[in-house]
């Protein structure tokens, strides 16, 4: 019974946060030459939207959502999202054992390399293989790399490397990390000891033993691609999900259609979060029996 | 030991850059040079502006026959300024709330995450995005009004991170030995703020502070991209630029870099400077700034390392020598 009473009690909290973080530019009206606080004006629309999401009978309900081109631009946007996230855990492993083979004086080099993409803004990465394709076609004239996303094509491969760049360095850079420091374990002295070789211990022992550090990981990793995804998509001009968000949020949809939008943006995250969830739960439990 | 070198030099350079900018109005040209046609002797028009990068015009000149660097030059005192008073407003109000939840209130720091639960799951342009939609269609408001709207949802859309963070950080610190033996001895909650954790909060205040201006900047010029200038837009939009629907595109009020890159990030095919200069211009205020976060990171974690290592000297065992208890020693073996 308590636990119910928290669970209800947590759960209208969300709702009113996300009430309250929606409804902030209500509250904060521009006045002449003052920014004014009226509560009173919130108060009502919030009374408004929450009266909204319960009113599933109305025919307006979720109007402007059944009439965008929804599940096609979903797929898109979440294959794009899958393809890279693959892509990128992929190519950050295979990168991540190399770099850790290598010997030692490239290997510095290598890791400040990663290092150094650390800062670099999305934008600048968006906007140099902008160029790059461009200049490409205007210097053979072959147009084999469709960029834009016009007359309903909706390009694949331009827009999942694009996207995926930046978070590739993002899990190299953790990967490394967790790997000298998993290094320094006593594990890999005594199969060092017993004589097994550099990349069979990397191979076999350690990657397994990081693997759940990575899923936990993984989460940072979709989130940048989701707010990277939503730039590209801007820039490209492609019909995809995103698109139908802005549409949504400037052609004043209703509130619903709104919160279905955000449900359906925020579902991988949800999703990458219970896979972390259950991992942590086994390496405690696993723990708790070892102990 | 610690060191500040990397940290002194790169906060002089964005110190010197800000100068430059305030004090544009006493050396540089009102009009950025401003120049639209140019004639040959005989009056003619041969050319009209925009004109690619020379050794008159250095970075290139905008659609409006302004030089691009006396533009950026004069704009980059309102991006640097907007992005640490957002920084330091975000660390203080999250730091106080976060401290007081962590002292006064511990309980009330679930129900925290969960009220702002929606800011975990949705990326944080989107709710920028959504946030400042009454600022593209203003209905002629002064600018002051506009630039403080903004930067209220700028710290705002911080503002939680920071404090669950402050939260966390003030609840490791209660746990060590000192703050606890000071409890034990009666020390009040405000005595343990004033004692204990005031020089802990300089150093990851100043951390903090760093960490939000990068991700202040970022945020700014993903929302520049989005029509969404900080400083408010200009109606009459950008001179001489024809689009193929006939609306204006507006263009920033402000010459502030973020907006820069976004009110020409389409005109890149064919004057790349107007962006790539702006562009450049941020990655290297981004790095500068990375470059000082990565050294107060350092000095954080290489305090904590030291002291470990000093510990662990300490714990060495003792010399197998000692341990003999035979009757005679050999001397020389």
């Amino acid at each position: 019974m308590k636990r119910l009473l928290s669970a209800l009690f947590r759960s209208a909290l969300v709702l009113s946060g996300f009430l309250f973080i929606f409804n902030l530019p209500l509250i904060l009206g521009i006045g002449v030459d003052s920014v004014e606080i009226h509560f009173d004006q919130f108060w009502e629309v919030v009374k408004n939207n929450l009266q909204f999401l319960f009113q599933i009978k109305d025919d307006m309900y979720l109007s402007l959502f059944k009439q965008l081109d929804i599940t096609g631009s979903y797929q898109y946007t979440m294959s794009i999202l899958l393809i890279s996230l693959t892509g990128i855990i992929l190519i950050a492993m295979v990168t991540m054992v190399l770099i850790m083979i290598a010997p030692e004086k490239i290997r510095i080099y290598l890791k400040n390399g990663v290092n150094f993409f650390e800062a670099v803004p999305d934008l600048l990465i968006i906007f140099l293989f902008q160029f790059f394709v461009i200049s490409l076609y205007k210097a053979t004239g072959f147009k084999f790399l469709r960029l834009y996303g016009v007359f309903g094509v909706k390009p694949y491969f331009i827009p999942i490397i694009t996207v995926s760049f930046l978070p590739l360095f993002l899990l190299l850079q953790f990967l490394i990390q967790v790997i000298t420091e998993e290094q320094n374990q006593l594990y890999v002295l005594y199969v060092k000891a017993k004589g097994i070789g550099r990349l069979r211990t990397l191979l076999i022992h350690m990657i397994r033993n990081i693997l759940p550090l990575i899923v936990l990981q993984l989460r940072t990793v979709i989130w940048v691609l989701l707010s990277n995804i939503y730039l590209v998509e801007h820039m490209f001009n492609i019909n995809g999900f995103t698109k139908q968000f802005v549409i949504i949020i400037y052609q004043g949809g209703d509130f619903a259609s709104l919160v279905a939008c955000l449900l359906m943006l925020s579902l991988p995250l949800l999703v990458i979060e219970a896979a972390g969830w259950l991992v942590s739960k086994r390496i405690k439990g696993t723990e708790a029996v070892s102990l | 030991m610690r060191r500040y070198k990397k940290t002194i030099i790169g906060s002089s350079l964005l110190l010197i850059i800000l100068l430059m900018s305030c004090l544009y109005p006493l050396y540089g040209p009102a009009d950025f040079n401003q120049k639209v046609l140019i004639h040959d002797e005989n009056g003619r028009v041969i050319d009209r502006a925009p004109f690619p990068p020379s050794e008159e015009h250095w970075l290139g000149t905008t659609r409006n026959g302004e030089d691009v660097h006396w533009v950026l030059l004069y704009g980059v005192k309102f991006t640097l300024i907007a992005a640490f008073s957002v920084a330091v407003l975000r660390v203080i109000f999250g730091g106080i709330v976060g401290i007081i939840i962590s002292l006064w209130a511990p309980f009330l720091k679930r129900y925290f995450k969960d009220f702002f639960l929606t800011m975990r799951y949705i990326p944080s342009i989107l709710i920028a995005i959504i946030l400042m939609i009454p600022i593209k269609f203003p209905d002629d408001v002064a600018i002051s009004s506009i630039v403080t709207y903004q930067l209220i949802i700028l710290v705002f859309i911080g503002f939680p991170s920071v404090t669950v963070f402050a939260a966390d950080i003030t609840d490791e610190l209660l746990k060590t030995s000192f703050v606890q033996s000071s409890y034990l001895m009666g020390a009040g909650n405000f005595h343990i703020i004033k004692r204990q954790l005031l020089p802990y909060m300089r150093s990851y205040g100043i951390l903090f502070t760093v960490q939000q201006i990068l991700s202040t900047l970022q945020i700014i010029m993903q929302l520049s991209i989005f029509e969404l200038f900080l400083g408010g837009a200009n109606r009459a939009g950008i001179f001489g630029y024809d689009d193929p629907y006939g609306r204006p595109k507006l263009a920033s009020m402000s010459y502030e870099w973020a907006g820069l890159i976004g009110q020409n990030f389409t005109e890149f095919t064919q004057m790349p400077w107007i962006v790539f200069a702006p562009l450049l211009g941020f990655f290297v205020l981004i790095l500068i700034i990375n470059m000082i976060k990565k050294e107060l990171e350092n000095n954080i974690l290489g305090v904590q390392l030291m002291k470990t290592k000093r510990k662990r000297k300490k714990e060495k065992p003792l010399p197998a020598a000692q341990t003999h208890t035979g009757k005679f020693d050999f001397l020389h073996d």
